[in-house]
């Protein structure tokens, strides 16, 4: 008996010259709501084909509950819906689910499903004349066929409006509550926050943070501090050689940066003999601390 | 598995543009091209009558036309959709896919060679024994494997734009070479002796052989054998080549 549900294992995958994902390592555990965060182009998409034996990596291991990833999806262990993941045309919605459950081997009510993923009313629509957001819960509705102990979702929230997206999360929350494992990579940051658990943040293939959402912003660590300076000509050279900053804007005599330590910083500013006026002093949000995360690294590796 | 032959049969059976092509068309092609045709006039060095000739001829395009068309537009297309990787995430084993298709294909040839017979055998007063008919039959329903293969290995090599326009000359090819459409003993010799190897030609000429009572010419076997050989070997690696891409 394993409690891994997910494992990567130096897993490295290139298309060409391009390193989509880069010795990549990770385990993930019954029951967690995982969120796989990341810009476009991070690798999440391929993370995910991988982790459902879509695609081989060119090294390392990738196992599902243990097994090879086909023979844990043969014994209907997970559940998955793909950003690309196009439907069947000229069938209705209610054929297309009642497809998923006969290929299911603990399917759901046909009925079931269809409410679950709230399709009901366009049950009888032809699959291939939905909206984004329709055909977006339509899939989340195959994913969700029948018992299964993992539920994957690429970027699942794509072309849905504000109303639905909040009825899918509340959806899938309940789908955690009964103990699933939920992996879905997101570059919504706030899904990642209000959702998941735990956060991993992905950039250029690699693992770059992996914690509680609040874990992440700590990790950032980051402030935002404005001021003015309203006597004489900005030193943009010193300002650039302060302490702990991680970005710096200066247009006309308002200054505005980012540090991953304020109190430092706005000391060495005084230290600097400037007298910033209309300082201001303030926490970033999870989009911003994800930012400073990546162009950290972006600074790192060039 | 039964549930996507189910589910790619009711999408064929409620698709009325196929439907006409495959069903229907042949039927009206056969009656303008046997139409004003008397039952006494002979296709050259073969004993049949025009109508009994293009009765087999309209069969055997009637079934290209099922298993080709349908099967290669629908695969490209459902590649690039994204289709075929959704299902790769259900418990279908990996050939499921092409084998629900082809099954579905077989369903609508079916009908699309029987409507023939008895638009032939009404209209055009074609009189065979019991066991041509249902030799016919059998040979060119099972015939048409070969060209859903062909299906497959055009819908997993083409692109989804590209489909249409090579499904459509790999199937004009084959109808006009083949002699689906006039027979083959109208074209100049030169032509004639491509023809001869051209597995359209070979897959009508099974029928004939059934109509004139003899026994398949050997050549027209090899000949069908090899491209299904070949069209399935095709097939087959183009898919795995799909797969491991995807």
């Amino acid at each position: 008996m394993t409690t891994t549900v997910v494992g990567f294992d130096q897993v490295t995958k290139s298309y060409g010259d391009v390193r989509a994902v880069d010795g990549l390592t990770l385990a993930l555990h019954p029951g967690e709501t995982v969120a796989l965060l990341g810009p476009n182009g991070a690798g999440k998409s391929t993370t995910l084909d991988l982790l459902l034996g879509l695609k081989r990596p060119d090294s390392g291991t990738v196992g599902l509950f243990g097994t090879e990833p086909r023979e844990a999806i043969v014994a209907g262990r997970v559940g998955a819906m793909l950003q690309s993941g196009g439907l069947m045309d000229e069938v209705t919605v209610a054929e297309l689910v009642r497809l998923a459950c006969d290929l299911h081997p603990r399917p759901y009510p046909v009925s079931e499903v269809l409410a679950r993923a709230g399709v009901t009313q366009i049950a009888d629509r032809r699959a291939d004349k939905l909206s984004g957001g329709q055909a977006q819960r339509v899939r989340f509705a195959l994913a969700t066929a029948g018992d299964s102990d993992l539920i994957v979702l690429d970027e699942p929230t794509t072309g849905m409006d504000v109303t639905t997206r909040q009825a899918f999360w509340a959806t899938l929350r309940e789908q955690a509550d009964q103990g699933r494992t939920v992996l879905f990579a997101t570059h919504y940051l706030e899904e990642a926050d209000a959702i998941a658990d735990r956060v991993l943040v992905l950039h250029r293939g690699r693992l770059l943070a992996d914690g509680t959402a609040a874990e992440i912003k700590a990790k950032a660590g980051a402030r935002r501090i404005s001021f003015d300076l309203p006597d004489g000509p900005v030193d943009e050279a010193a300002l650039r050689a302060l302490p702990f900053l991680t970005t710096l804007d200066v247009s006309g005599r308002t200054v505005r940066l980012q540090s991953s330590d304020a109190d430092a910083t706005v000391h060495s500013l005084y230290g600097l003999g400037l007298y910033p006026r209309n300082l201001e002093v303030a926490g970033l949000g999870l989009e911003q601390a994800f930012v400073a995360i990546t162009t950290a690294e972006e600074a790192r590796t060039s | 598995m039964k549930g996507l032959i189910r589910l790619e049969l009711t999408r064929a059976l409620r698709n009325r543009k196929f439907l006409f092509f495959s069903v229907l068309y042949p039927s009206i092609l056969f009656l303008l091209i046997a139409g004003s045709a008397d039952s006494t006039t002979k296709v050259d060095g073969t004993g049949l009558t025009l109508p009994t000739y293009m009765m087999v001829s309209m069969a055997s395009f009637g079934a290209l036309t099922a298993v080709l068309m349908g099967n290669s537009e629908r695969i490209a297309k459902e590649r690039e959709s994204g289709w075929v990787r959704q299902l790769r995430l259900t418990t279908l084993p990996g050939r499921g896919y092409v084998l629900a298709k082809t099954a579905s294909a077989a369903v609508v040839s079916l009908p699309s060679i029987v409507v023939i017979f008895v638009v032939a055998a009404v209209v055009k007063d074609v009189r065979l024994d019991a066991w041509q008919w249902l030799a016919l039959t059998g040979a060119i329903w099972a015939g048409s494997l070969v060209f859903a293969a062909l299906g497959v290995a055009i819908g997993y090599l083409a692109s989804g734009d590209s489909v249409r326009p090579i499904t459509m000359i790999t199937y004009f090819g084959l109808s006009i070479l083949g002699g689906l459409w006039m027979p083959t003993t109208t074209f100049p010799q030169w032509l004639q002796d491509i023809a001869a190897w051209v597995p359209t030609h070979a897959y009508a000429a099974l029928g004939q052989a059934i109509e004139q009572s003899q026994a398949p010419h050997a050549k027209d076997l090899v000949v069908l054998a090899v491209f299904f050989a070949l069209f399935t070997g095709g097939a087959a690696w183009l898919y795995r080549k799909d797969t491991l891409k995807a």
